[in-house]
């Protein structure tokens, strides 16, 4: 498989601070071509959640960097990359943990984090960061980890109240700020000429799914360039449209 | 930072940092001359992004704080103004949170925790009531300081309140705003006191249950799904308390001290004394009618208790799959005051006893007969209710009573006087009046059979007799919706009294056409009934039927063709 990336950030329309972050590899191994890809979205009532962000997706890179080599000569299995994945998850919970303690702040950040080579997709989440693989149609990959996804099916909640309900900010743990954290993952085969996109929350808010489509479709993703100035558009509706969060999103075209 | 060894405002020495908050940290400091210890807040400028709002609010907040004394509630004795920090002194609290024993003991023993919410109800019951009303909103176990004595008292007071309130624009994130109630993420009204009572419900699941309500799977489960020893009593008052509407939750904290003083009364166990208790209650009173007027209030409050808890349990006894525990919540509903008048328990009872094995056993038999006898006079009241019932237990021991041996005969004449009760008490119109006449008519039948035989009487009662049948057949065995146990049943009756008494049906008048008839109903309708082949026992009935029915026409054949 081979892959083109594009990845974009902007810092919205009323924060000071962009607390998202990302990272994206490609990496060349005896297994083939592999990507890897991280974004989190950093959470702080102060001005700190970019440094729980910043440092889960330096953590997540170096370890695609030290450990992936090995991983492909050994064959990547699915519990391998759950159990590195949640325990480097548990290490930085508890790194920014103490690190908030000791400086006073409450600082937290969500993750995806998505591994995708020849045969299958690899993902971690936590919080509302959010996996889509757009092929002849939209699909999200991730469930998002917040009070008004956990409502919605309970029962409490029909997905239309739930944009509008005041709590969908509200998650129900990320990595700093819980006690433990239970990750969800997601595992499935590797399309070719699909898009695999990471996104925050700040970017699928005003957009539709029709619009993600129109814009990220695999026919029109066809060049790191195209993608980039794609997605600065879609990120540019958004702001239009007032989003108040910061926008990041990030994606990955697969072809034979 | 303070430092340590520092004198602050000239009288507080400050000896060590025993602890970080949000925005503040926390030293204990002693008054050298007064040789007492202080906790020391200070709110430093630096963690903070607009210190001066901050700092106003602080000030609002002191001043109300100060004035508040409580056992519960740390004192603050003064507030320090200074260029780099805001500073607060307050009673130094020895001991450690509840927090901290969580998670070293894990969950806590009931009594203790019931003794704490006793104690965290009164505090703000006290906050509640100071003018303008005090809403704490950040009730949790980290906040709450265990002393060596046993009390507790609620901490981390000295934050401003606005710094409670949840920034929406902000993502945030369940572990950090603690338990909050639906409505404290706005959209959904106003907090008020209401909040609170819902925060402390969710500190108790914890404490009781050792599982965070803010963790995985995010949701306050009955506690005995947890724990099954813990009170039923104690389960239903947290339940309440964490209702999403705060219009169900307790709506005051004085309602919830009520129930947590009461909280063994609302347990199942003391259910059944209860009962015993309020009959001697009920004879004082009848007794002193000097009382009678605060009789009647008092009486009325629990009437109007005891008919909520009734429903209730109604509903917890029909969503139980344990037949045993059916049983007895429909046994406890019979026995709340004032409750034992309605039907519902008792037809729950018969439909548990049904659905339980398909067997009425004797002991059964003799406990429902017990509560319907005993509850008469109050059962009576609706004549309609009564019938049903009686009807119900009519049927109930005419198909499922088991009673040794030959029981068919003993089921029927068992049913007799059940059916009775229904012609005597049925209301007008009833609709099963004939069908409750008809199975009296064939129960008395086999009753008396043997004795009219023996006084050679008998002649002249086979015919209405297989005219009952008949009618049976007609209504109940082809009946679809009736359940196969009693179809098969009934056709089984009908064809041994036709193998039995062809003879007699013959002498009666009976013609051959009618009893081939019906020799051929019954084995068409049998033939008919779909029966699950794991249900081995009606799978049995329905052989046997089937296997019996050749001999059968063969008694027939014989009376008949001797003519």
């Amino acid at each position: 498989m081979n892959y083109i990336v594009a990845a974009s950030t902007d810092i919205g329309n009323t924060k000071n601070t962009n607390q998202d972050s990302y990272g994206v590899r490609v990496y060349t191994t005896i297994a083939g071509k592999i990507v890897f890809a991280v974004l989190c979205d950093g959470v702080g009532g102060l001005d700190k959640g970019e440094v729980a962000s910043g440092t889960v997706v330096n953590a997540f890179c170096r370890w695609s960097e030290n450990r992936l080599p090995k991983l492909c000569e050994e064959g990547i299995t699915d519990d391998m990359i759950r159990v590195e994945w949640a325990n480097l998850i548990d290490e930085y919970n508890e790194k920014i943990k103490v690190y908030g303690k000791r400086s006073g702040v409450k600082l937290g950040t969500t993750i995806t984090a998505m591994l995708i080579t020849d045969k299958r997709y690899y993902i971690i989440n936590v919080g509302d960061t959010r996996a889509y693989e757009i092929t002849d149609n939209v699909r999200v990959l991730t469930k998002d980890q917040t009070v008004v996804e956990r409502e919605v099916d309970a029962g409490n909640l029909t997905r239309e109240e739930a944009k509008n309900d005041a709590r969908r900010s509200v998650l129900l743990q990320c990595i700093g700020a819980s006690d433990s954290i239970y990750p969800d993952m997601f595992f499935g085969e590797t399309r070719s000429d699909a898009v695999y996109m990471l996104c925050s929350d700040g970017f699928r808010h005003e957009i539709t799914d029709d619009e993600m489509f129109a814009y990220m479709r695999p026919e029109v993703m066809l060049s790191s360039e195209s993608m980039k100035s794609n997605m600065d558009n879609l990120i540019d509706i958004n702001k239009q449209r007032m989003e108040r969060d910061n926008i990041t999103v990030l994606t990955v075209r697969t072809f034979e | 930072m303070l430092e340590i060894g520092s004198l602050i405002d000239g009288k507080y020495k400050i000896l060590s940092e025993i602890g970080h908050g949000g925005m503040s940290v926390v030293y204990m400091a002693i008054n050298e001359r007064a040789n007492k210890t202080w906790a020391v807040k200070e709110v430093r400028k630096d963690g903070v992004l607009d210190f001066e709002a901050v700092k106003q609010g602080l000030v609002a907040e002191t001043d109300i704080l100060k004035k508040l004394s409580h056992p519960n509630l740390p004192s603050i004795v003064d507030v320090i103004d200074t260029d780099e920090s805001f500073i607060i002194i307050m009673d130094y609290i020895e001991g450690n949170s509840l927090n901290r024993a969580l998670s070293e003991y894990g969950a806590q023993p009931q009594e203790y925790v019931i003794e704490w919410a006793k104690q965290l109800c009164d505090v703000l019951g006290y906050l509640h009531s100071r003018n303008p009303a005090i809403i704490y909103r950040d009730m949790k176990p980290a906040n709450i300081m265990l002393k060596p004595d046993g009390n507790v008292t609620l901490i981390d007071f000295g934050t401003a309140r606005e710094y409670k309130e949840k920034n929406l624009a902000d993502t945030t994130c369940l572990g950090t705003v603690g338990y909050a109630a639906p409505e404290q993420f706005g959209g959904m009204g106003q907090t008020d006191a209401r909040t609170d009572i819902y925060c402390l419900g969710a500190t108790l699941y914890h404490l009781v249950t050792g599982c965070n309500p803010s963790e995985p799977p995010y949701e306050i489960k009955p506690i005995r799904q947890i724990n099954p020893e813990l009170s039923s009593g104690l389960e239903r008052i947290i339940e309440k308390c964490v209702q999403r509407n705060p219009d169900d939750r307790y709506q005051s904290a004085a309602e919830l001290m009520y129930a947590l003083d009461h909280y063994e009364e609302i347990d199942d166990k003391f259910k059944k004394k209860q009962k015993r208790k309020f009959a001697s209650f009920v004879a004082v009173m009848s007794a002193a009618v000097i009382f009678g007027a605060s009789g009647f209030v008092f009486d009325y409050a629990a009437t109007k208790k005891a008919s909520a808890t009734y429903s209730s349990k109604i509903k917890e006894a029909e969503s139980t799959s344990d037949f045993d525990k059916k049983l007895q919540i429909y046994e406890e509903c019979i026995a709340i005051p004032e409750q034992a008048g309605h039907k519902n328990a008792y037809l729950g009872l018969i439909q548990t006893y049904k659905d339980n094995d398909s067997v009425f056993s004797v002991e059964e038999a003799s406990q429902l007969e017990k509560l319907i006898t005993n509850n008469r006079q109050e059962l009576q009241k609706s004549s309609a209710d009564y019938t049903e019932i009686c009807f119900e237990t009519g049927k109930l021991f005419w198909y499922y009573y088991d009673y040794g041996g030959d029981n068919q005969l003993t089921r029927a004449t068992n049913s007799i006087r059940w059916f009775e009760e229904v012609i005597n008490n049925a209301p007008e119109n009833y609709e099963n009046i004939g069908m409750a006449e008809v199975y009296a008519n064939v129960g008395t039948f086999y009753r008396d059979i043997k004795t009219d035989v023996t006084e050679a009487s008998d002649k002249g009662k086979y015919k209405p007799v297989f005219d009952n049948f008949k009618e049976l057949i007609e209504s109940v065995a082809m009946d679809k919706s009736e359940s196969e146990i009693v179809r098969l049943e009934l056709l089984e009756l009908a064809r041994s009294a036709i193998q039995q008494y062809a003879t007699k049906f013959k002498g009666d008048g009976v013609s051959r056409a009618e009893i081939d008839d019906m020799i051929q109903h019954i084995e068409t309708i049998t033939k008919g009934i779909v029966i699950n082949d794991s249900d081995t026992v009606i799978k049995e009935k329905q052989d046997n039927i089937l296997a019996n029915i050749s001999d059968t026409r063969v008694s027939v054949d014989t009376s008949y063709g001797t003519n």
